[in-house]
C-alpha cells in the first residue's frame, strides 16, 4: 500500500464532501450548488487514474487495501478493484456529477439534496470496492437512506409511499442476506478457527451443496430485489416515477447494478454448485423479465414509467447473461451493466428535462416536439438507438455478446429473450414517434424551449462513452474479460461444469496473445 | 474473598449517602436547585471513582463475592454499574427541567432517581435471590413514585398506579420463584445453588424448573419482554417525559444483569431449558413489539413497544449463554443511551413534565428544530439497526450469538421483524423530514443541558457504531 490509497480516497472524498456541503452556512446558500457539482467531480479524476493504472490482463483484485476495522468481529476495511467493479466505479463517478448538474431546478433544501447525493456516491463506490462481506453489507444498507431521502423529499406527489416501499423492499432482501453473511462468517470460524468476513477467505470455504443452496437463496433474494428480477420488481416503477431526475438517473444508472453485480461477485463464485442448480430458475425469470418489462413498457402512457419498465427488460438480459455461464455471456453482462447505466441514465435525464419544461410526462400530452425542440429530439433518438442496440453504439455490443454467449448453454431462453430486442425498438421508437413526430396538436408544445448549452454539456460525457463503447469496446472488454473468465474457471474448477467454447470471438481478437 | 469488602458495595453506599444528603440539605437549608445539582454531580463523580476502584480491584484480585457470598464483585456487575451511572447522569440532566418544575419537591425527585440507580446497581451485583429481590424492590419502588411525581397530572397518577400494581405482581412472582428454588435446593445463594444442582442428584427437578420459570417471568416484567409488557406503553405514555428514558433504561440494565447472574451462574445445569424458554419469549417480544409499534400514534407508546422488541433482541443474544453475554452487554449499553436520548427528544418536543407525545407533534421538526430532529433521526435509524450505528453492531452481535447457539429460526424471525420495524422508525423520520410543519407549531426551545444530552447520545451511537472495537474489547472481558 502506497502512502496515497486511491480506493479509500474514492469512498472518503464524496463522504467528506457531503459533510462540507452540510457545513456551508445558510447565508452563503448560493454557493451550495456550484460547490456541490465541483465536489462531486473530485472522485472522477481518481477513478480515471485508477482506470489508467489498472493492470490489463489481470483477473485478480488490484490496489488492494486492508486495515483491521473491528478486531473482535474479524471485520476489515478491505478494498480492491477488479475488471468487474472497475468500470462500475468509473460509471458512478461520471453519473453523479451529471445527476447533480441536472438538478439545478431543485430549490428546496439544496444543501441536504447535494449532501445526500454525495453520500449516495460514497456508498455506491464502497459497495463495488468492498472485499469484506461485512463492509459490503454496511455500504449496501447505508445507500438506502440517502436514496429514500432523495425520493421522499424531492420526489413528486406520491413520493413518501414510493420512498418507503423502496426502502422496505430492499431492506427485506438484505435482512436475509445478513443471515447468510453471519452464517458464512461462522462457517469460516468453524473451518479455520477465526472469524472473518473476507471475500477471498470465503472462496476457500468448503461448503456442501445443501448449505450452498440456502446461502445462494439468501444472497440471491437480496440481489434479485435490487436488480429487480421479475416478480420482485414492483417497487421500481413507483420509485422511478416519484423520484426526482437525479434520483432516477442514479437509481437506474447505478443502484440497480448492485443486484447484478452482487450476483456475479458473490453468488456465482461463492456457491458454484448451487448456481448450476439455480440456472434454469434464474434464466427463466430473467427471460420473463425481458419480455414482461418490454411488453408493459409498450403500453405505458407515462414516459418515465416506460423508461422504468425498459430497465426491467434490459436487466433481464444481464441476468440471463450472468447465468448462461459462458465467457462471452458473462462479459456481455458486465458490459451491459455499464451500457444500461449510460443509456437509461441519459433517458431519465431527457424525461426529466421535458418534465421541467411541460410539467407532464404523459406521452399523450406531447406530439410534434421535433419541430420546436430539434436538438432534444435528436438526442432522444440517439439515446433510444443506443438503448435498442443499434450497431456502432454501446447497446449492441452488450446485447450481442449476451445473446451470442447465452445461445450455446441456454438456446431456448436466448431465442425468446432476443424478442426483447425487437420489443425494445417497438416501445422506444413508438414513444419517439408519438412525442416528437407529426404536427403539433397541443399548443403548449409550441412554446417548449430546446436544450440549453448547459444541458447539452451534461450529455457530452454520456454520448462520448456511448460511442466509444460502441465503436471500440475493447477498452472495456480488455478490463472485464480476465475477471469474468476467472469467475467462470472458478465454477469449472469446483464443479464438473464445462463451459462451451465459442466458435469465434469477434471483439476480443487479442485474447490468445 | 468472601469476607466483607465495602468496595463491593461502595457505589450503592455513595448513591444512598448522596440521596440522603440531598433530602437533608433540602430540609434544613432549602437551597436553590443549583445546589442540588452540585450535590448530585459530586455523588455521581464519587460513584465513578468507586466503580473505577472496583475495576482496579478486579484487575488485581480477580472476581469474587463478599458479604457472606451475597454480593458479586465481578465484571458483569461493574459493567452494569458503569452503564447505570451513565444512564443516571444523562437521566438527571434530561429530567432537570421537570425536577425544577416540582418546586419544593425537587429534592424528593432527585433523590428517588439516585436511590433507584442504587437499587438497580445492586440488582446486577446480587449473588443471592433474596438480595436480588431486595435490590429489585429498591429500584422499582423508586420508579413507581417517579412515574407519578407530577401530582396534578391524572395520566401520571394512572401510570404510577398501573406500574405499581403490575410491578408488585411481578415482584410476587419473582419471590415465588425464589421460594421454589429454595424448596428444590435448600439454598438461595446462586453460586451454591448452582454448584448443588450440578453436583448432586436433584430430587425434584420439576420444582426447580417451575421456580426458574417464575424467576424469569418476574424479571421479564421488569424488562418489558412480551407477553409481560402490558404495563409499559401506559406507563411510558403517562409518566413525565423527563424521567421515562431513565425509567426504561435503568430497569432493563438491572433486570438483564440479574437475569444473566441467575441463569448462567445459578441455573447453568438447565441451560437447555432456559435457552429454549428465552428463545420463545424473545420471539414473542420481537414479533409482538414490532407489530404493535407499527400501529401507534403516540411517540412514547411507539418507543415502549419498540422497547418490547429490543428486550426480545437482548434475550436473543442471551440464548447463547455465557458466550452471548458480551453481545447482550453491548446491546444494553448502547440501547440504553439511545433510549435516554430518544426520550430527551420527546421531552423537548412535548415538554419535560408532559404526558403523551402525539406523532403529529413531530411534523416538520426537521425544519423547526434541526438539532432535535437530527438526533432523533439518528437514534431511530440506530434503533432500526442500520449500519454505522451501534444499533447495527448490537443486532449483528446478538444475531451472531444466537445463530452460533443453534437458534437459527430466532435469527430469521429477528431479522424479518427488523425489516417490519423500519416501518415505524422511518415513520418518525418521514414525519420530521418529509412532511411540512403545521402553521401553529413553533420551534421547541432547548436548553444547553438538553442539547448536550442529545448530542452526546447521538455521538455515542454513531462513534461506537463506526468504531465499536474499544467498547467491544472492554465488554468482552466483562462477559465473565
Amino acid at each position: 500500500m502506497t502512502g496515497f490509497s486511491t480506493l479509500s480516497a474514492l469512498i472518503l472524498v464524496p463522504a467528506v464532501a457531503a459533510v462540507v456541503v452540510m457545513l456551508i452556512p445558510e447565508r452563503r446558500r448560493e454557493l451550495v450548488r456550484p460547490l456541490g457539482v465541483i465536489l462531486s467531480l473530485l472522485p472522477l479524476p481518481l477513478a480515471v487514474l485508477l482506470f489508467m493504472r489498472f493492470e490489463r490482463g489481470e483477473a485478480g483484485f488490484q490496489f488492494v487495501e486492508r486495515v483491521v476495522w473491528i478486531e473482535q468481529l474479524g471485520v476489515t476495511w478491505h478494498l480492491g478493484v477488479d475488471g468487474i467493479s472497475l468500470l462500475l466505479v468509473v460509471l458512478t463517478t461520471v453519473l453523479v456529477p451529471v445527476a447533480l448538474g441536472a438538478s439545478m431546478h431543485i430549490d428546496r433544501r439544496v444543501r441536504l439534496f447535494v449532501a445526500m447525493n454525495l453520500l449516495l456516491e460514497a456508498g455506491l463506490i464502497g459497495v463495488f470496492l468492498s472485499l469484506d462481506l461485512f463492509l459490503f453489507f454496511v455500504f449496501f444498507e447505508v445507500i438506502l437512506i440517502p436514496m429514500a431521502f432523495i425520493i421522499g423529499i424531492w420526489g413528486s406527489e406520491n413520493r413518501i409511499y414510493a420512498a418507503i416501499k423502496f426502502f422496505l423492499y430492499t431492506a427485506f432482501g438484505s435482512a436475509l442476506m445478513l443471515a447468510g453473511i453471519i452464517a458464512l462468517a461462522l462457517l469460516h470460524r468453524d473451518q479455520t478457527g477465526d472469524m472473518s468476513f473476507s471475500y477471498l477467505a470465503m472462496l476457500d470455504l468448503d461448503l456442501t451443496t445443501g448449505v450452498q443452496r440456502w446461502l445462494f437463496g439468501a444472497f440471491a433474494l437480496a440481489f434479485a430485489i435490487k436488480v429487480p428480477i421479475f416478480p420482485l420488481h414492483t417497487w421500481l416503477p413507483d420509485a422511478h416515477v416519484e423520484a426526482p431526475t437525479a434520483g432516477s438517473v442514479l437509481l437506474a444508472g447505478v443502484l440497480l447494478k448492485l443486484g447484478t453485480y452482487g450476483l456475479l461477485r458473490f453468488n456465482l463464485p461463492l456457491f458454484p454448485e448451487a448456481t448450476l442448480e439455480f440456472v434454469p430458475l434464474m434464466a427463466a425469470l430473467a427471460v420473463v423479465g425481458v419480455i414482461y418489462g418490454a411488453v408493459v413498457a409498450i403500453v405505458q402512457p407515462d414516459l418515465k414509467k416506460l423508461v422504468a419498465y425498459s430497465s426491467v427488460s434490459h436487466l433481464g438480459f444481464i441476468v440471463l447473461g450472468t447465468f448462461a455461464l459462458t465467457s462471452q455471456s458473462l462479459e456481455g453482462g458486465v458490459v451491459q451493466m455499464i451500457n444500461h447505466g449510460l443509456t437509461t441514465g441519459a433517458l431519465f435525464l431527457l424525461v426529466g428535462i421535458i418534465y421541467e419544461r411541460r410539467h407532464t410526462k404523459l406521452i399523450a400530452d406531447f406530439g410534434g416536439l421535433a419541430s420546436s425542440t430539434p436538438i432534444f429530439a435528436g438526442m432522444f433518438l440517439f439515446i433510444a438507438f443506443a438503448s435498442i442496440g443499434l450497431p456502432g453504439l454501446n447497446g449492441f455490443v452488450g446485447e450481442f455478446l449476451i445473446l451470442m454467449g447465452s445461445y450455446p448453454t441456454l438456446p431456448v431462453y436466448t431465442v425468446v429473450a432476443a424478442l426483447g430486442v425487437i420489443l425494445a425498438a417497438v416501445y422506444l421508437l413508438w414513444a419517439y414517434e408519438r412525442v416528437f413526430t407529426g404536427p403539433i396538436t397541443n399548443p403548449a408544445n409550441r412554446q417548449v424551449s430546446d436544450l440549453t448549452m448547459g444541458e447539452v454539456l451534461l450529455f457530452v460525457p454520456l454520448v462520448a462513452l456511448i460511442v466509444l463503447l460502441g465503436v471500440y469496446p475493447k477498452v472495456a472488454l480488455d478490463v472485464i474479460g480476465p475477471s469474468t473468465d476467472a469467475v467462470l474457471s472458478r465454477i469449472e474448477s469446483t464443479t464438473d461444469y464445462v463451459s462451451p467454447v465459442a466458435g469465434f470471438d469477434m471483439f476480443n481478437s487479442g485474447d490468445g496473445e | 474473598m468472601t469476607g466483607v469488602s465495602y468496595l463491593a458495595i461502595a457505589p450503592e453506599i455513595l448513591l444512598l449517602v448522596g440521596a440522603v444528603s440531598v433530602l437533608m440539605v433540602d430540609v434544613f437549608a432549602q437551597p436553590k436547585p443549583r445546589v442540588h445539582g452540585w450535590l448530585a454531580g459530586a455523588t455521581f463523580l464519587a460513584v465513578a471513582v468507586a466503580i473505577g476502584a472496583q475495576w482496579h480491584r478486579i484487575g488485581i484480585d480477580g472476581v469474587g463475592t463478599s458479604f457472606g457470598g451475597t454480593l458479586f464483585l465481578h465484571n458483569l456487575s461493574v459493567t452494569a454499574r458503569s452503564i447505570l451511572l451513565v444512564i443516571a447522569v444523562l437521566g438527571v440532566a434530561t429530567a432537570w427541567d421537570m425536577l425544577v418544575g416540582l418546586g419544593r419537591r425537587m429534592a424528593e425527585g432527585l433523590s428517588l432517581v439516585m436511590v433507584s440507580t442504587a437499587g438497580f446497581m445492586l440488582m446486577g451485583a446480587s449473588a443471592d435471590l433474596i438480595m436480588v429481590f431486595v435490590a429489585l424492590e429498591i429500584g422499582s419502588i423508586s420508579l413507581y413514585v417517579l412515574a407519578g411525581i407530577v401530582r396534578n397530572s391524572p395520566t401520571g397518577d394512572e401510570a404510577a398506579m398501573k406500574y405499581f400494581l403490575l410491578g408488585a405482581f411481578a415482584s410476587a412472582i419473582f419471590v415465588y420463584g425464589a421460594a421454589l428454588t429454595y424448596a428444590g435446593t435448600g439454598l438461595t445463594n446462586l453460586v451454591e445453588a448452582g454448584a448443588a444442582m450440578s453436583s448432586y442428584h436433584v430430587a425434584r427437578p420439576a420444582v426447580l424448573l417451575i421456580g426458574m420459570s417464575l424467576l424469569v417471568v418476574g424479571i421479564a416484567f421488569k424488562v418489558t419482554a412480551a407477553p409481560f409488557h402490558a404495563w409499559a406503553p401506559d406507563v411510558y405514555q403517562g409518566a413525565p417525559a423527563g424521567v421515562v428514558g431513565f425509567m426504561a433504561a435503568a430497569a432493563k440494565v438491572g433486570g438483564f444483569a440479574a437475569l444473566i447472574n441467575i441463569l448462567i451462574i445459578g441455573f447453568d445445569r438447565y441451560r437447555g431449558a432456559w435457552a429454549d424458554g428465552l428463545a420463545l419469549i424473545a420471539a414473542i417480544s420481537v414479533v409482538l413489539g414490532t407489530l404493535l409499534a407499527i400501529q401507534q400514534s403516540d411517540a412514547r407508546r411507539l418507543l415502549a413497544y419498540s422497547g418490547v422488541a429490543h428486550a426480545g433482541f437482548i434475550l436473543t443474544g442471551l440464548t447463547a449463554g455465557l458466550v452471548g453475554t458480551a453481545s447482550v452487554l453491548f446491546y444494553l449499553a448502547t440501547y440504553s443511551v439511545m433510549l435516554v436520548g430518544a426520550f430527551a427528544a420527546v421531552a423537548v418536543v412535548s415538554g419535560p413534565a408532559s404526558s403523551g407525545s402525539s406523532l403529529d407533534e413531530y411534523r416538520g421538526l426537521g425544519r423547526r428544530s434541526p438539532l432535535v430532529a437530527g438526533v432523533l433521526a439518528i437514534l431511530m435509524i440506530a434503533m432500526s439497526g442500520m449500519p454505522l450505528t451501534t444499533g447495527f453492531i448490537g443486532k449483528f452481535q446478538v444475531f451472531t450469538s444466537a445463530w452460533d447457539g443453534g437458534f437459527r429460526w430466532l435469527v430469521i424471525v429477528g431479522l424479518l421483524s427488523s425489516v417490519a420495524a423500519f416501518f415505524f422508525y422511518l415513520r418518525l423520520v418521514v414525519l420530521m423530514y418529509f412532511r411540512p410543519p403545521d402553521q401553529s407549531q413553533g420551534h421547541p426551545s432547548t436548553s444547553l443541558r438538553m442539547r448536550l444530552v442529545l448530542l452526546l447520545s447521538a455521538a455515542v451511537t454513531v462513534v461506537f457504531g463506526v468504531f465499536p472495537a474499544p467498547l467491544l474489547g472492554w465488554l468482552d472481558q466483562a462477559g465473565g
